[in-house]
């Protein structure tokens, strides 16, 4: 696996802007909705993070599965654009390194956009609320949640674009898939482990059998994946 | 001593065959010029030797070295330009090959002699997707010869150059198995540019190999046969044209 190297091809592919464009969006949508309506929502009853996540994490979780949507089909458009990954393919590495760099890599981002978003509720919780302690380690714990949840949509996302040289079939494939994630809200059942649908879950509503859900599709994922990329080979 | 070998190589899609029972000897330390007019073969034999394109039927050698179980071992000692050149348009001509360097393990060094070489070096800090089509054939070439691999498979090089780049770049595959004790299987659909480069020649058609030999026996052949000697280009037509005549006069 070779992350640097990944790294290196993301120059001036407008991935990093977008990741923390993004994020920043994300950090203030809570911060937005606290300013419109703050009289309401202070007086509700109930634990601030919980009023918090409740008014405001749907409209985050669905703008971070559309980030791994846009962020996963710019890796593979650079790859396919001008057919970088066929001059890689003629050279002495294996294709998995060019994958789990991805992952790796998209990850990250996605990450790196979640703690922005963290950051964004603990502004509001400060500035709106009276805070008890354990505001900020159910925050994180949060975060650390979503993290895990997050996984599975990194992973297939990366898959299917990297199935469709047209980015736009990649893009309409995740597009489609992030809707039928929102529809989650009034179907609580299966759909809840459908991957897209999973970062939309917090904190109070998952619990350890969701992350081992998650960890579970992960594996499943990249065995199908591995497994794919070896029936292509044999079929070029 | 052969570097490439291959016995019976077949492709097949479907049931169109674009390869067939090819078997070709390219000795090592020669530059072998590969022939054949649109659609013939050329690059889809290229693809099979780079692990592209996966053979139907058949075997080849590289090296010594057995497809498909030592693919990483043999693509460790080839540089390659396939079709058109394949690169990352967001990337300077300098990154993409820093790119191929990493790959590759190379010293730092490595990049600037290749760009060099392809006399690429003022342009390196350009967006390769703001290159010229010679810019960008010689980007791809650049990165066939980074690191001077041992064998180079270089698929129609001069495409889309100047008169003068066709020349300058004949002269530098012509000069490669001296400088860097190289192979190099290079393809045209001219037989009058492979003389300039060549030592071997192979002669492909509808995916069989018509001819595979030395430019001089080439020639005495054709002469026996009556076809025309002083015109390397009518030699070629007339080649060709007798070839598909004898499969049913389809083109
Ligand atoms: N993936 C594919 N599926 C079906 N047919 C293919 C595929 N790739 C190549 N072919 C066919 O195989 C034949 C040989 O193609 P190839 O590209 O090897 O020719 P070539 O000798 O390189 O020609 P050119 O000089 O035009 O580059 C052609 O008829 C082509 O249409
Ligand atoms: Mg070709």
């Amino acid at each position: 696996m070779n992350f640097g190297i990944e790294w290196a091809k993301m120059k001036r592919s407008g991935f990093v802007p977008a990741f923390l464009a993004g994020g920043a969006l994300g950090a203030f949508v809570p911060v937005i909705q606290m300013a419109v309506r703050s009289e309401n929502d202070t007086g509700f009853l109930g634990k601030p993070l919980e009023i918090l996540l409740e008014a405001n994490w749907s409209m985050i979780a669905m703008l971070n599965v559309m980030l791994i949507v846009a962020g996963a089909c710019m890796m593979y458009h650079i790859e396919y654009e001008e057919r970088g990954i066929q001059k890689i393919r003629t050279l002495p590495t294996k294709e998995w390194h060019l994958t789990a760099g991805k992952f790796l890599i998209l990850m990250i981002a996605s990450f790196g956009a979640l703690v922005l978003e963290t950051v964004g509720l603990g502004g509001c919780g400060i500035y709106w609320f009276e805070i008890s302690e354990d505001f900020f380690t159910e925050l994180l714990k949060n975060m650390g949640y979503v993290m895990v949840l997050t996984l599975p949509t990194v992973i297939i996302m990366l898959m299917i674009a990297s199935w469709f040289q047209n980015m736009w079939i990649s893009l309409g494939i995740g597009v489609l898939c992030v809707f039928t994630a929102t529809m989650r809200q009034t179907d609580n059942g299966l759909l809840s482990l459908f991957p897209f649908a999973m970062p939309f879950q917090t904190v109070y509503e998952a619990n350890v059998n969701d992350l081992i859900a998650a960890a579970a599709e992960v594996i499943a994922f990249a065995m199908i994946g591995w497994g794919i990329e070896k029936i292509r080979k044999k079929t070029v | 001593m052969n570097m490439i070998e291959t016995r019976n190589l077949t492709k097949s899609y479907g049931d169109f065959t674009a390869v067939s029972e090819l078997s070709l000897h390219i000795p090592k330390g020669s530059v072998y010029g590969f022939l054949g007019p649109n659609g013939a073969g050329k690059s889809t034999t290229m693809k099979m030797f780079l692990g592209l394109t996966r053979p139907t039927s058949g075997t080849f050698k590289i090296d010594g070295k057995q497809y498909p179980k030592d693919r990483v071992a043999i693509l460790k000692e080839i540089g390659s330009l396939i079709e058109a050149p394949a690169f990352y348009g967001n990337l300077t001509g300098e990154e993409n090959l820093e790119i191929i360097r990493k790959i590759l393990g190379l010293p730092k060094s490595a990049v600037d002699d290749a760009l060099e070489m392809v006399g690429l070096m003022q342009f390196k800090k350009r967006l390769a997707k703001k290159y010229s089509l010679g810019m960008k054939q010689r980007l791809g070439l650049a990165g066939a010869l980074l690191g001077q691999p041992p064998i180079l498979i270089l698929d129609e090089p001069t495409n889309g150059l100047d008169p003068v780049g066709i020349h300058e770049i004949r002269t530098l595959i012509r000069s490669l198995p001296q400088k860097f004790q190289c192979t190099v299987l290079v393809s045209s659909h001219l037989l009058s540019e492979i003389e300039l480069m060549a030592d071997e020649i192979g002669i492909l058609n509808h995916g069989h190999l018509l001819f595979e030999g030395s430019l001089d026996q080439l020639k005495d052949g054709a002469a026996r046969r009556g076809y025309p000697t002083e015109n390397l280009e009518e030699m070629f037509l007339a080649l060709i044209d007798e070839d598909n005549q004898r499969r049913g006069g389809q083109r």
